[in-house]
C-alpha cells in the first residue's frame, strides 16, 4: 500500500537546447492552418489564441513575421456593442476575449483600435454587488474573471473605474487553508487560479495580504522528482505550469524555492524538434498555448535568448515599459 | 490540448486520416454557420435546440451556442406553459448529463447546468447531489464537480454535518484525497467554531463587526476539542499512507495558528531625530492614525521607511522642530489608530533622549501560541509517533517536516538543536526543495533569537554562523541598536531592513552580500562591516549615502574594493565616513 508519485520520466534523448527557430516558424505557419479541423474546433478561443502565438513570437523577437494589419482589422470587427470583444466573428463578447484583445493592441501599440471607454463600461457593468466578476452577461463567476477585468483596466490605465476595494475583498474571501486560491469562496486552491489572484493582488496594490511564506511552499511542491511541476497536488506535470506556478513565484518573491535547472530540462524535453512547438509534456501533441508558456518559462528562469517577461501579465516587459506600467512584486 | 499523445504513423495512415479530418471540417463548417445565421434571423425554436446540440456534443467549450441555447430556453419560457418548461428543462439536464459524461471538466456544461437548475420551476436537487455523488466516485479532484456540488448544497439547504460525513467518506476510501481535506477545512469551522473571543483591553481592539477575511484559511476558527479530534484522523491517514501528501498538508494547517490581531506592537519617541515611530502587527495603511501630544493632536505626515512599502508595518513621523527637543520637559504622546479603537501612550521623561513602549514577543504570542494542558499532551504523543514512523520511513520528507513544526508548536527554544539537525536532512532528503528549507530554517532561527532577547538585552540582536539565507521580522527588530548577522548566507539587506529605525552598529562579515538595498535612511547608523562579501559596485553602496551618521565602513574582501580609484568614489558618495577599510 502507498501512493505512487504521479510524474512523466524524460527520455535521455529528449531535446535539451532551445530550438527558437523551429518555434518561430510552428507559430508563423499555424495562423494559416484555416482548413485545419483542430483550428476550426478552436475558433471559441481564437482571440486567446492570437495572443498566445504573437506574445511568444514577441519573446523570440519575431513579431515582425505576423501580420499586423489583419490581426488589428480582426479585433475591430469582434468589439460588440455592449463594448464586449468576442474571439472571434459572430460569437459572443467575454472578458476573457476582450483582455487577450487589448493585450494583443498593447504588442502592437494601438489600442485606439479599440472603443476604449466602451470597453471600460462594460467591464464596469460585469462588477457584482460582492465584488466579483462575471466573465459574461450570463453570470459565471470566477476569480480569472478578476483578473481579466483589472489587468485590461490596468494596460488602459483606468483601474479604478471599478469598485476596487470590493474586488480585493471578494478574492481575499477565496484564499484557502493552504494559502492557495481557487475559481470561487469554498473553491480548491489550483496554480492557475492563484496566478490570477495573484496577479490581481499585484495590481491592485495588495500583495501584502498574500501569506507568502504559505502559498511559496504549496507552490513549490508542485517541482515533481522529473523537474516538472504539476497545477495542485498529485497531479501530472504540464509545461502550462511553469508559466502558472513559476510568475505566481516570482509574484510572492519566492522563485528561488523551486529547482531552476530541473525544471529548464523539463521545460526543454517538451519541444517538438520536428514540428517546433511545445507540447504539455514531453512526447504529446504541440499548440501555441503551451509554447508560449514554455518560452515565457523559460524567460522567468532568466534564459537570455529570450525577451524577459512580466510575471503578472504575460507580456513583454518593453512593452510595459513603454505604458509605464509596472505592478508590484514582493522582494 | 492537454494529453494527447502524438502517435507516428505511415504516409499512407496519414493520408486516410487527413481525408476523415477534410469530412468532418466540412460537417462541422456546416453546422456552425446555420446556428450563426438562424440565430441571426432570430430563430429560436426546436430545429435551432437540435443543431447547437450537435455541436456542442463534441465540443462543449464552445460558449456562444450555450448563450444560444438560453436565449431559446429564455423564449420557450414565454411560449410554454409550467409543466411544458419543467419537461423541456428536464430534457436539457439529460443532454448536459451525456454532454459531461464525455467532458466532465468543460466550464461551460458546469456554468449551464447550474443556469438549468436554478429555472427550473421545480428543481430535484437530490438529482443534482446524485450527480455529483457519481461523478466524484469516478474523480474526486474534479473541481468543476465540487463546485457545483456546493451550489447545491447552498440553495438546497443540506446540513453541515452531512457534508462533514460525506468526506469521512471519501477519505476513508480513496488516496487522492485533497479536495476532500480542502473541503473540510471549510466545514469546520461552520460546524464548531472557536469560543468567543476574550475581552478587549486597550491595547486590543475589540473584535470587529464585519467578517475578515475568509474563514477558510484559519484553523483556530475551530474549536479546540473538535480540533484535537481532528488531529486523530489526520494522523490515521499518513500513518496508513505515510506518502498521501494531502493529509500532511491538512496537517499542518491544523498545527497553524491565530492570526495575529491587528494591533500597535511598539512605540518609539526620539528628542534627536524629533520622530515617532510607530510598528504595527501587520502591514497596514496609516490612514486614521492620529498623534496627540500633551493631549494636543498634531498635524503630522506619516511616512513610510522605504519608499517601496506602501504597505508598512513601521511608519514615522516627524514632529515640529523644537516640539520635544528640550531633555528638561516631560512630555506624554498617545497614538490613536481610529479605524480600530486602538492607542497606544509613551510617556517622555526628563533627561532622556527617547522612549519606548513595547509588547513583549512572549506577551504577543508572536511565534507561539499558550498551549492548554491537553493540547501539549496530544502535540508531544503526536511528536513521538512522527518520530516512530521516521525511523520505519527515514526518506519520508513530510514526516521529518511535520516534527520540526510540532516542535515549534511545543517549545522552539528547547527543540532549537534538534530543529537545526532536523533540518539538515531534510535538506538532503528534499534537494529540490532545499532553498525553502533553508529559508523556513531561518525564519525559525530568527524567531528564536527575538524570543531570546526578552530574557536578555533588547537592543542587541546577534544571530552568527546560522546559515540564514533569508531576513524576516525586521518589524520586531525597531529598537535594536546593534545587530550582528556574521557568517551565515545572506546575499541581500531587503527593503525591510530600513525598520530598524535605532540601528547604529551592524556586523554582516563573512555573507554573500551583493545588495544594500534596505541599509536606507538609518538615522543613528554608524558602523556598517560587510568584510568578505559580494558588493561588485559603487552603484551598490549608493543606499548608504542616505545615513548621515556613518562614520565607519569595511569593505575588505568584496570585489569593489579593488576597483580603480574606488576610494575616491566612496569619499565623495560617503562623506561622513572617516574610518574606510579596503
Amino acid at each position: 500500500m502507498g501512493t505512487q508519485v504521479k510524474d512523466v520520466i524524460i527520455k535521455p534523448d529528449a531535446p535539451s537546447t532551445l530550438l527558437l527557430d523551429k518555434h518561430a516558424d510552428y507559430i508563423a505557419a499555424y495562423g494559416s492552418k484555416k482548413d485545419d479541423y483542430e483550428y476550426t474546433l478552436s475558433e471559441y478561443l481564437r482571440m486567446s489564441g492570437i495572443y498566445w502565438g504573437l506574445t511568444v513570437m514577441d519573446l523570440m523577437g519575431q513579431l515582425p513575421r505576423m501580420n499586423r494589419q489583419e490581426i488589428v482589422d480582426f479585433i475591430k470587427s469582434c468589439q460588440h456593442e455592449c463594448g464586449g470583444v468576442s474571439a472571434s466573428i459572430g460569437h459572443d463578447p467575454h472578458l476573457l476575449y476582450t483582455l487577450s484583445a487589448v493585450q494583443i493592441l498593447c504588442l502592437y501599440d494601438n489600442v485606439d483600435a479599440l472603443d476604449v471607454d466602451k470597453v471600460v463600461e462594460y467591464i464596469k457593468g460585469l462588477q457584482q454587488e460582492d465584488g466579483s466578476f462575471a466573465g459574461d452577461k450570463w453570470g459565471e463567476i470566477d476569480t480569472r474573471f478578476s483578473f481579466c477585468a483589472v489587468a485590461t483596466l490596468a494596460l488602459l490605465g483606468k483601474i479604478d473605474s471599478i469598485n476596487v476595494d470590493k474586488a480585493v475583498e471578494f478574492v481575499l474571501s477565496c484564499m484557502n487553508f493552504d494559502g492557495g486560491f481557487g475559481c470561487r469562496p469554498g473553491s480548491e486552491s489550483h496554480a492557475g487560479q492563484i496566478y490570477c489572484c495573484s496577479g490581481f493582488l499585484s495590481l491592485t496594490g495588495q500583495l501584502h495580504q498574500v501569506n507568502a511564506d504559505l502559498l511559496g511552499w504549496w507552490l513549490c511542491e508542485r517541482q515533481l522528482p522529473s523537474g516538472g511541476l504539476n497545477g495542485r497536488p498529485e497531479k501530472l506535470p504540464d509545461v502550462c505550469y511553469s508559466w502558472w506556478v513559476l510568475a505566481s513565484l516570482k509574484i510572492i518573491g519566492r522563485i528561488h524555492w523551486i529547482d531552476k535547472a530541473k525544471l529548464r530540462s523539463f521545460i526543454l524535453a517538451c519541444q517538438d524538434e520536428e514540428t517546433g512547438g511545445f507540447a504539455d509534456r514531453p512526447g504529446d501533441m504541440v499548440d501555441p498555448f503551451h509554447t508560449l508558456f514554455g518560452v515565457a518559462g523559460l524567460s522567468l528562469l532568466g534564459d537570455e535568448q529570450v525577451k524577459a517577461v512580466n510575471p503578472v501579465l504575460c507580456m513583454p516587459e518593453d512593452v510595459l515599459q513603454r505604458i509605464d506600467l509596472q505592478p508590484d512584486i514582493l522582494s | 490540448m492537454h494529453g494527447r499523445v502524438k502517435v507516428k504513423s505511415t504516409a499512407q495512415q496519414e493520408e486516410e486520416k487527413r481525408k476523415e479530418r477534410e469530412k468532418k471540417l466540412k460537417i462541422y463548417v456546416a453546422a456552425r454557420d446555420a446556428c450563426f445565421s438562424k440565430r441571426k434571423e432570430g430563430v429560436w425554436d426546436d430545429g435551432a435546440l437540435q443543431i447547437t446540440q450537435q455541436l456542442l456534443s463534441s465540443n462543449p467549450d464552445f460558449g456562444t451556442l450555450w448563450n444560444y441555447r438560453r436565449e431559446i430556453l429564455m423564449h420557450l419560457e414565454t411560449v410554454k406553459d409550467e409543466d411544458e418548461v419543467q419537461k423541456i428543462y428536464e430534457a436539457e439536464l439529460s443532454f448536459l448529463e451525456s454532454c459531461l459524461k464525455v467532458n466532465p471538466k468543460s466550464y461551460g456544461s458546469w456554468h449551464h447546468r447550474g443556469w438549468v437548475s436554478t429555472r427550473l420551476p421545480r428543481p430535484d436537487w437530490a438529482r443534482e447531489l446524485g450527480l455529483c455523488d457519481r461523478c466524484l466516485n469516478l474523480d474526486d479532484r474534479n473541481f468543476h464537480c465540487w463546485d457545483y456540488r456546493r451550489m447545491v448544497v447552498k440553495k438546497s439547504g443540506v446540513p453541515v454535518d452531512r457534508e462533514l460525513a460525506f468526506t469521512d467518506r471519501l477519505i476513508g476510501s480513496n488516496f487522492s484525497n485533497y479536495s476532500s481535506w480542502h473541503y473540510r477545512s471549510t466545514l469546520l469551522p461552520l460546524l464548531h467554531p472557536e469560543s468567543p473571543e476574550p475581552l478587549p483591553s486597550p491595547r486590543r481592539p475589540p473584535p470587529r463587526s464585519s467578517p475578515p477575511a475568509s474563514p477558510q484559511n484559519h484553523s483556530h476558527r475551530v474549536c479546540e476539542a473538535q480540533l484535537l479530534k481532528e488531529y486523530e484522523l489526520v494522523q490515521n491517514a499518513f500513518f496508513t499512507d505515510p506518502n498521501d501528501q494531502s493529509a500532511w498538508f491538512y496537517y499542518r494547517w491544523l498545527l497553524g495558528r491565530a492570526e495575529r490581531e491587528e494591533m500597535i506592537s511598539c512605540v518609539l519617541v526620539s528628542r534627536e531625530e524629533e520622530t515617532v515611530t510607530v510598528a504595527f502587527s501587520r502591514p497596514v495603511d496609516p490612514g486614521g492614525l492620529m498623534l496627540l501630544l500633551d493631549g494636543q493632536p498634531q498635524t503630522v505626515e506619516w511616512r513610510s521607511v522605504h519608499p517601496r512599502f506602501k504597505h508598512s508595518p513601521v511608519w514615522i513621523c516627524d514632529l515640529p522642530p523644537g516640539t520635544i527637543s528640550d531633555v528638561t520637559n516631560e512630555h506624554n504622546l498617545t497614538v490613536h489608530w481610529m479605524e480600530r479603537h486602538a492607542h497606544r501612550d509613551c510617556a517622555l521623561y526628563t533627561g532622556r533622549t527617547e522612549s519606548w513602549c513595547r509588547d513583549s514577543a512572549t506577551d504577543q504570542e508572536l511565534f507561539r501560541s499558550e498551549l492548554s494542558v491537553e493540547k501539549t499532551s496530544v502535540l508531544q504523543s503526536e511528536l513521538q509517533s512522527c518520530k516512530q514512523l521516521q525511523e520505519l520511513e527515514p526518506l519520508n520528507k513530510w514526516c521529518l517536516l511535520t516534527i520540526i513544526l510540532l516542535m515549534r508548536a511545543l517549545d522552539p527554544l528547547g527543540y532549537e538543536k534538534e530543529t537545526l539537525a532536523h533540518f539538515q536532512t531534510l535538506r538532503e532528503v528534499d534537494l529540490m526543495r532545499s532553498a525553502y528549507y533553508s529559508d523556513l530554517c531561518s525564519k525559525f532561527m530568527i524567531e528564536n533569537t527575538v524570543l531570546k532577547m526578552e530574557y536578555a538585552e533588547v537592543r542587541v540582536f546577534s544571530i552568527s554562523d546560522k546559515k540564514l539565507t533569508t531576513l524576516c521580522h525586521l518589524d520586531q527588530l525597531l529598537l535594536v541598536t546593534h545587530m550582528n548577522l556574521s557568517s551565515n548566507q545572506l546575499q541581500r539587506l531587503p527593503p525591510q531592513f530600513s525598520m530598524l529605525q535605532c540601528l547604529e552598529v551592524l556586523e554582516a562579515e563573512n555573507n554573500s552580500i551583493e545588495d544594500l538595498e534596505g541599509v536606507f535612511h538609518l538615522p543613528r547608523l554608524e558602523e556598517v562591516l560587510l568584510k568578505n562579501n559580494k558588493i561588485s559596485t559603487l552603484a551598490d553602496l549608493r543606499p548608504l549615502a542616505s545615513c548621515p551618521k556613518l562614520k565607519r565602513l569595511d569593505l575588505r574582501g568584496n570585489p569593489v574594493s579593488g576597483l580603480e580609484e574606488v576610494e575616491a568614489a566612496l569619499t565623495e558618495l560617503l562623506p561622513s565616513v572617516v574610518d574606510l577599510l579596503l
